[in-house]
């Protein structure tokens, strides 16, 4: 779980870890429920110590961490500031698959279409649960555009898959 | 609706040639194919490797040169084009990707039309074609001229078209070719409907997102099917892992 | 300059690229303008053989017919006085005769006809001698018949005939300025026979009386108790235009001679050629019609495959004056050939239909193709191709460009009570009925061709009803030629018109299979048959077509009353059967000639169509 994000959830006001927690699995739906709760926590821990975050005891409660309410400090909310700015995105990485079709016909190790077929297959299982999931969401909710992004990623790459195979195929003479 | 498992659709050496001697062009060839009741069989690939000619040919809007061809039990390759029309009209629903409904009729107009050529009478084609718009969500679009609706709600129309008959298959070629991304989520949204309700379906389609509401997914190239990869069955797990979060 | 020789290449181009319907507008025009050159050439066709006639035979400025006072010395002495006072009259220069007249029988192999026998002498007279074209001139025992009689009658020199019982040769045939020919002895205007044997039958007789020639001492064996000699005197005068005046001074009083001035008996003599006439011009109106059906549909039929052509040169920066051009320079194109060619096809048709019989000498010659005749036939080529051209170029010279391109700009027409009401009909009316209503317009120029065909067939039946009527009492009796050259005149007009039609008929299929082709297509994918999509489109085109037809017979009949003028007593109905028969065989035909591109088009494999067509 990148720090930023945690950071950025905190901009609204401070809150309970368990807030913190709520809101993320209600922008990530079904995603989010694959979340190790304890992400969030070490994350805000690893934030107080830069930091950029701070703690504070709810009072008359005991010590236990979920019942911290953090913050943001001034530092916090400068990264915060910056973050929001970047338009830096995740990167593809493509190189690999790329580099594992040649390395396979080079070596002759394996044939490049099979690899490329499994991988479409693969593939496409993902997108079928990623759609479905889309699509069991309601319309308009944080949860499903994520899944949308998803599900055309997958596509994308797939074209690609496509673009490999044809690439791959040994030309065949005309009939 | 037909009996679940049962064979709805089955092709033996199924062949479409045009021209001859040098010019020989093999739009399909050889293709045995097996649909039981209640699948979603896609099939996907690149252009000009004959996916619509086969799909046209399993639906009886085109004649094979050669091969045999069985639809919920009858032998269907050697019809004449009177039988053909029939079967048309009363066992197979067609959803083309240019839509192909009437300008000048209305939703429901352009619904009914099958049933009011098999001759039924005109109140209860009317009444279907009702019930069939309430089901694919235009009920309140039923005067509507096509020029008055979106891309998306024109395809509806059209796989509404498709299901007055209560076919035992419904084609479905391109079906979103046409389409943008969102017309495509509501004419998918239809075809998981049509599956969970058992309706058997072959779905012609280059777009990765309607092949993968297929259950069997089928890969053709040159007129030929070269692979076959079934969808069904559990989940990948992670979710999480697509998304990037860990 | 560069322009008009782009526009000329785009014309030139898309004519080599679709010939067929070019090819069917010429036709269209052409038969038009044929018809209407004929009608055009044959009124003005002179009198010219008359005068040929008048000059060979020397004959007469004034025909006076004297006499008929009785029998005995009284009577003679009359007919003396009358002579004397006409041939002595002041202008008169020269006079033959006069020469009896008497009325008899001829019978020649069954077929009687009543004839009037003018007595002559075997010489040759100074004025007013008939010009022998076959066979000799009168000697006792021989008979000469006038031409047109002669064929008529079917005798040729050398036959045996007898007159009231007597037998008689021909001994030839000739021909006269002095009467007017057969059949139209008896018309008033230059005419006036003086038959007067007794007969019994029905009036139409009197108009079929010919004229023979018989020496003098024979002529008179056929006078009679009752029928007293009237006598033929011909007089040549100083001043030949003074005909009339001389005429009216001298045959005025009632008892005396009647006088008939040489230019009556022109008038007279161009009769024939003036029924012929009255037959041509309605038929020319009537085809004329039906090509401007047959264009405008085919300009409709082909805007279709126009709007698109009109959006791609709009959109490489044609102004709608530039794309309208274009659009009426290719029909102003065609329409001038066929002008062409319709005026070749009337100046050559013409000699056939307008030889006035053979009554006179010579033919009429090539009819004159003048200038201002030309001139007319072009115009109404062009008016015709502009007409029918005019607003659909207009309308395309103004859809935007877009709509153009898409292909949107001429949508079919919503009727909701036509479609809702083809709901119930089973599927070949339901998708007759439905492709009716899509195009309103087309259907209305169909049922407006087909009223025009329909009223043609109709008058055409009338005219034969008539002459039928006339004909009944006359078993064994001679034909009026006329009527024969009418009928004559009337078959080739309904071929005409029948050709036109068919043409018609095929053009408004033609461009309903165009209209219908994506549709059909749809129908049969939905599960119509090839039969119902077939007699689909033929229900189309005969369902405008029942109206059409029906409207037809009372305009037909009204038409066949009109161009028969003051003449026909009553409005002649033709019987209902065959009144009938016309209308069904007009629907049957129509049916026929559209299920025939309809079944074509039924039997080619529907995913080619609704690949390339959207909807």
């Amino acid at each position: 779980m990148q720090q930023e994000v945690v950071l950025a959830m905190l901009a609204k006001e401070p809150s309970h870890g368990y807030q913190l927690r709520a809101r993320l699995r209600q922008a990530l739906g079904p995603i989010g429920d694959a979340m190790n709760d304890g992400q969030v926590y070490v994350t805000l821990a690893r934030l107080e110590k830069a930091g950029l975050a701070t703690s504070e005891q709810s009072a008359g409660l005991p010590d236990r961490p979920d019942r911290k309410v953090y913050a943001l400090t001034a530092a916090g909310q400068q990264r915060v500031a910056g973050w929001l700015v970047q338009v830096s995105w995740p990167r593809p990485d493509l190189a690999e698959f790329h580099l594992k079709l040649i390395a396979a016909a080079a070596a002759g190790l394996a044939d490049p279409l099979a690899i490329v077929d499994a991988q479409r297959r693969e593939l496409l299982r993902r997108l079928r649960d990623a759609q479905r999931a889309a699509l069991a969401e309601p319309d308009r909710s944080a949860a499903g555009l994520l899944l949308e992004g998803i599900v055309l990623r997958l596509q994308a790459d797939l074209r690609w898959l496509e673009a490999c195979e044809r690439n791959w195929t040994p030309r065949k003479d005309p009939r | 609706m037909n009996e679940f498992g049962a064979s709805v659709l089955r092709a033996r050496g199924l062949r479409k040639q045009y021209g001859k001697g040098e010019g020989l062009v093999r739009a399909v060839d050889e293709v045995d194919l097996e649909v039981a009741g209640g699948e979603t069989v896609g099939v996907m690939g690149p252009s000009g490797c004959g996916k619509s000619t086969l799909l046209h040919l399993l639906g009886g809007l085109d004649r094979p040169s050669g091969g045999e061809l069985w639809l919920a039990g009858q032998r269907i390759d050697q019809l004449g084009e009177r039988a053909l029309a029939r079967l048309r009209r009363d066992k197979i629903g067609f959803i083309f990707q240019a839509f192909h409904l009437m300008d000048e009729l209305t939703a429901a107009e352009n619904v009914e039309l099958p049933a009011l050529l098999a001759g039924r009478p005109a109140r209860w084609a009317r009444r279907r074609a009702a019930e069939l718009l309430e089901r694919v969500g235009l009920a309140d679009r039923a005067g509507f001229l096509p020029s008055a609706l979106s891309g998306g709600q024109r395809q509806r129309v059209a796989i509404a078209r498709a299901l007055v008959s209560d076919p035992q298959v419904v084609f479905a070629d391109e079906p979103t070719g046409n389409l943008d991304s969102q017309a495509t989520v509501e004419v998918l949204r239809l075809f998981e409907q049509l599956h969970s309700a058992g309706q058997t379906l072959v779905i012609v389609t280059h777009d990765s997102r309607i092949a993968a509401t297929a259950g069997r997914l089928i890969s053709m190239r040159d007129g030929a099917f070269v692979d076959e990869t079934r969808l069904t069955g559990g989940s990948t797990g992670n979710l999480g892992a697509l998304a990037g979060l860990t | 300059m560069g322009k008009i020789r782009l526009i000329g290449r785009l014309v030139g181009r898309d004519l080599r690229y679709r010939p067929g319907p070019a090819v069917l507008l010429v036709l269209a025009i052409t038969a038009a303008t044929a018809t209407l050159t004929l009608g055009l050439v044959l009124h003005g066709v002179t009198n010219q053989p008359y005068l040929q006639t008048r000059a060979a035979t020397n004959g007469p400025d004034v025909v006076a017919q004297v006499g008929g006072a009785g029998r005995g010395a009284a009577g003679q002495a009359a007919t003396e006085a009358q002579t004397r006072v006409l041939t002595h009259a002041p202008g008169v220069t020269a006079y033959s005769g006069p020469y009896p007249v008497a009325s008899a029988f001829v019978r020649f192999h069954g077929i009687a006809a009543p004839v009037e026998l003018e007595g002559r002498a075997q010489a040759p007279a100074s004025v007013e001698q008939p010009k022998v074209t076959a066979g000799t001139w009168v000697r006792p025992g021989g008979v000469v018949l006038e031409r047109t009689f002669a064929e008529a009658l079917g005798v040729g020199v050398g036959d045996r005939v007898t007159l009231d019982g007597r037998a008689f040769r021909v001994a030839g045939i000739a021909v006269t300025a002095a009467d007017l020919p057969y059949p139209n002895l008896c018309y008033s205007t230059g005419g006036g026979c003086i038959f007067d044997a007794p007969y019994s039958g029905s009036s139409p007789l009197a108009a079929v009386v010919g004229l023979a020639w018989v020496t003098e001492p024979d002529a008179r064996q056929f006078a009679s108790a009752q029928a007293p000699l009237y006598y033929f005197l011909n007089l040549k005068l100083k001043n030949p235009a003074a005909a009339p005046a001389f005429a009216d001074r001298y045959g005025a009083s009632p008892n005396g001679p009647g006088l008939i001035p040489w230019q009556a008996i022109q008038t007279g003599s161009g009769l024939l050629v003036q029924d012929e006439q009255s037959v041509l011009s309605p038929g020319a109106w009537l085809a004329g019609l039906l090509a401007i059906a047959s264009v405008a549909v085919l300009a409709g039929g082909r805007m279709a495959e126009r709007i698109r052509r009109v959006g791609l040169l709009k959109a490489v920066g044609g102004t709608p004056g530039t794309v309208t051009v274009v659009l009426l320079a290719e029909n102003l194109t065609l329409a001038l050939i066929a002008a062409a060619a319709g005026l070749a096809i009337g100046w050559l048709a013409a000699p056939l239909v307008a030889s006035p019989g053979a009554a006179l000498v010579g033919t009429p010659g090539a009819p004159s193709l003048t200038l201002h005749i030309a001139v007319e036939v072009v115009a109404v080529a062009l008016v015709v191709a502009l007409a029918s051209t005019l607003v659909p170029a207009i309308r395309s010279a103004r859809t935007s460009t877009v709509s153009a391109l898409a292909d949107t700009a001429r949508p079919p027409r919503r009727r909701p009570r036509m479609i809702a009401l083809s709901a119930r009909l089973p599927a070949p009316l339901l998708l007759g009925l439905r492709l009716v209503a899509r195009r309103p317009r087309r259907a209305l120029l169909s049922a407006a061709s087909v009223t025009v065909t329909a009223t043609g067939i109709i008058a055409v039946l009338a005219f034969h009803t008539s002459v039928h009527l006339q004909t009944a009492g006359l078993a064994g009796r001679l034909g009026n030629p006329a009527a024969g050259r009418d009928e004559q005149m009337l078959t080739i007009l309904t071929v005409v018109l029948v050709a036109l039609a068919v043409l018609n008929a095929i053009c408004t299929a033609w461009a309903t299979v165009l209209d219908a082709r994506h549709s059909s297509a749809l129908a049969r994918a939905l599960g119509a048959t090839p039969q119902q999509v077939t007699a689909g489109i033929a229900a189309a085109q005969v369902l405008p077509a029942v109206p059409g037809a029906l409207l037809g017979v009372p305009l037909g009949i009204l038409l066949f009353a009109a161009a028969n003028g003051a003449g026909a007593a009553a409005t002649t109905v033709p019987p209902a059967w065959w009144l009938a028969a016309a209308v069904l065989g007009t629907l049957v035909a129509i049916a026929a000639l559209a299920a025939i591109p309809a079944r074509i088009g039924a039997r080619r494999p529907v995913s080619p169509i609704l690949q390339s067509e959207t909807a």
